[in-house]
């Protein structure tokens, strides 16, 4: 008793509870203010990745364009043909309505993300996907996606799937958070991820909200025919993309 | 516990007099405040003073009267027979009719009295007791104790033998509780309601409570026509008294007796009471009230997680990167050296042609000769509206002139 009453007399009389919270206090705060430290060193390494992925991507869409010229004029001088790869991505555009619709129609645009009208979202070509595309055929319109509008579609009007919440992308923690363990820990490694639909495209696209598109500026043809029709639905393969821009 | 709170005595004559200096507070003022059980206890107990009342039960119902059925354009409610009269044929019985009973009339049969368990009684008693002890709970319920000595307020037993009210008075102006009695003179209303023609005129605030323990005592007498003050032994306390309206707090004056009976009366933490048989006062929840210096405790803090911090997933506003440059290079920092190459390449492009100079001289010269050409313009318009005028001259003047001639 007597020894405490020495020691609060040395203190200048500062009250038990009142000391120890400050000594837990100045603990915590050096705490916090080492994991900032720690933090911004870790962030300045993770923008330099990003920085040298983004850059080799870069690099390697250019030396991809370059290629692909260099084929057609090759040849062209040959007096041959050069055939390009089928393209392996699809972005698929509904443009119908909720309203009477057939049930597995239904069922195979949810099952595309398509639940509401003028969303698009980004589908991987193969046996499986075409036969559901066809099912929807007359209630969307796809086609082959540029570059430039993938880049676009992310940037603008990307949001993820984080929780069951839609959660806009504007960094990139939300993709480090959901995509890091497999290797796209920023947005150009999901841009890149997509347009060569790679091993982790079902990752990446999952991670993906549907894009909420706005109606095109300009207007639809005729939405009750098809493409081939002078209307909207079905395949447009690459003017998907003037569509798309009139649309973002 | 280490040490028990204490008490003293006042002299009945003097009020800075003590007769008894250290008594020990009785355990009943150390039960857990329970307003809860307070609250339950009174909203019944409250009820146990009614009388049976109850509706006539021929009310409403002393007519013949029956439905006409249908098919009389009229709604079928019983209608009262008979003719000669405004009354007949109009709508009886309904308790939504005009001279019609009631709907379920009351019947003195109802239950008009409440049973409240034995322990519930006892702990509502218990806390109510507390509370008097508690000045913020006296102060809250509105009493004027501001110059009142001590709470709780114990004085001698010589106030039990008072036969005159004056003494009363005098006692009461003593102890600071006269300001309770004026707060309960001053504020005396004439009730609002037909209450008032119904025996209770006036609605009157409760003043002190004085508990005397001795049964031959003369007190009561004493204190009866003392406006709001009420007299009651210690052995017939009064729920209804001690926390008036469910509300704990009452201002009460001890005798020195009574106080001491209390110990008897509820018993303490170490023996259950002797009159109330068996009876164990509540025992709180916690023993340290001092809750800050719980949680600030090492125990405690010991096993305490950190505090959480919220999580913040994404900013409030989603900026658009292809406008915000911000928000661009937050997402893609190379995207800076791409709009610098970007800016760079069109310089680069542009590297040969010649630029344009601003040429004064040049300038000097195209806008002479461009005043030149306006100037003619003018010129030529001019030209052509004085020749119009003249045709229409012309024109006149030849007309002017056929009349004329004509």
């Amino acid at each position: 008793m007597s020894q405490k009453k020495q020691q609060m007399q040395v203190e200048q009389k500062v009250p038990e509870n009142v000391a120890k919270k400050t000594v837990r206090d100045t603990k915590l705060r050096e705490a916090v203010a080492k994991r900032r430290t720690e933090r911004l060193a870790a962030n300045k390494t993770r923008r330099a990745q990003w920085e040298k992925n983004a850059q080799a991507y870069e690099a390697e869409y250019k030396a991809a364009d370059k290629s692909l010229v260099d084929n057609l004029r090759k040849a062209k001088t040959e007096g041959g043909f050069y055939v390009p790869a089928e393209a392996k991505l699809i972005l698929v555009v509904r443009i119908r309505g909720i309203n009477t619709l057939n049930p597995q129609v239904r069922q195979t645009l949810r099952l595309l993300k398509l639940r509401q009208l003028h969303n698009a979202a980004f589908v991987r070509v193969n046996k499986a996907t075409i036969e559901m595309i066809r099912k929807v055929e007359p209630y969307v319109t796809y086609g082959y996606p540029s570059r430039a509008v993938i880049k676009n579609l992310i940037y603008k009007r990307g949001y993820a799937k984080v929780n069951g919440q839609r959660i806009p992308i504007t960094n990139n923690n939300v993709i480090e958070q959901q995509l890091g363990k497999v290797g796209i820990h920023s947005i150009e490694d999901l841009i890149h991820e997509i347009v060569t639909v790679g091993p982790h495209f079902k990752e990446a696209n999952r991670f993906l909200w549907a894009f909420k598109l706005r109606g095109p500026r300009g207007g639809f043809i005729a939405k009750r025919k098809s493409f081939i029709n002078q209307g909207d639905w079905g395949n447009r393969e690459d003017l998907i993309n003037d569509l798309v821009k009139r649309m973002i | 516990m280490t040490s028990v709170p204490l008490v003293s005595v006042f002299s009945a004559d003097d009020s800075s007099k003590v007769t008894a200096k250290h008594i020990p507070l009785p355990a009943v003022f150390q039960t857990p405040i329970r307003p809860d059980i307070v609250s339950f206890v009174h909203t019944n107990i409250a009820k146990n003073r009614r009388q049976a009342h109850a509706v006539n039960p021929q009310a409403g119902m002393q007519h013949s009267a029956e439905s006409w059925g249908t098919g009389r354009a009229v709604a079928r409610i019983p209608r009262v027979s008979g003719s000669g009269t405004h009354r007949s044929g109009q709508a009886a019985f309904g308790n939504q009719c005009r001279k019609g009973r009631m709907s379920l009339p009351i019947k003195v049969w109802r239950r008009w009295h409440r049973r409240v368990n034995i322990k519930q009684k006892r702990h509502a008693a218990a806390t109510a007791v507390a509370a008097t002890g508690i000045v913020p709970l006296v102060l809250a319920r509105g009493h004027r104790i501001s110059q009142v000595p001590q709470i709780p307020l114990v004085v001698e037993d010589k106030i039990e033998s008072y036969e005159k009210t004056t003494d009363a008075l005098n006692f009461l102006k003593r102890f600071g509780a006269f300001e309770d009695v004026q707060k309960v003179v001053s504020t005396k209303v004439v009730r609002a309601g037909i209450s008032k023609q119904r025996g209770k005129k006036y609605r009157v605030r409760k003043g002190p409570l004085v508990v005397y323990f001795n049964e031959n005592a003369k007190l009561l007498k004493a204190f009866r026509n003392v406006p709001g003050v009420e007299v009651v032994n210690v052995t017939r306390l009064n729920l209804l008294q001690l926390a008036p309206g469910g509300q704990l707090g009452r201002f009460v004056i001890w005798t020195q007796s009574a106080f001491a009976h209390l110990d008897k009366l509820f018993g303490t933490y170490r023996y259950t009471s002797i009159i109330k048989d068996g009876y164990q006062l509540l025992r709180p929840l916690i023993t340290n009230p001092d809750l800050a210096r719980i949680i600030n405790s090492n125990q405690v803090q010991e096993k305490v997680q950190p505090a959480k911090t919220t999580k913040v997933l994404h900013e409030v506003q989603k900026k658009n990167p292809l406008k915000n440059t911000k928000a661009m290079d937050r997402l893609n920092p190379y995207a800076k050296k791409q709009r610098a190459a970007a800016v760079a390449a069109i310089k680069a492009n542009t590297k040969g042609t010649k630029k344009i100079k601003k040429n004064k001289a040049l300038k000097k010269a195209s806008r002479a000769a461009y005043n030149k050409v306006a100037a003619s313009l003018n010129d030529a318009t001019k030209a052509a509206v004085q020749e119009e005028q003249d045709i229409k001259v012309k024109y006149f003047s030849v007309q002017k002139g056929a009349a004329q001639t004509e």
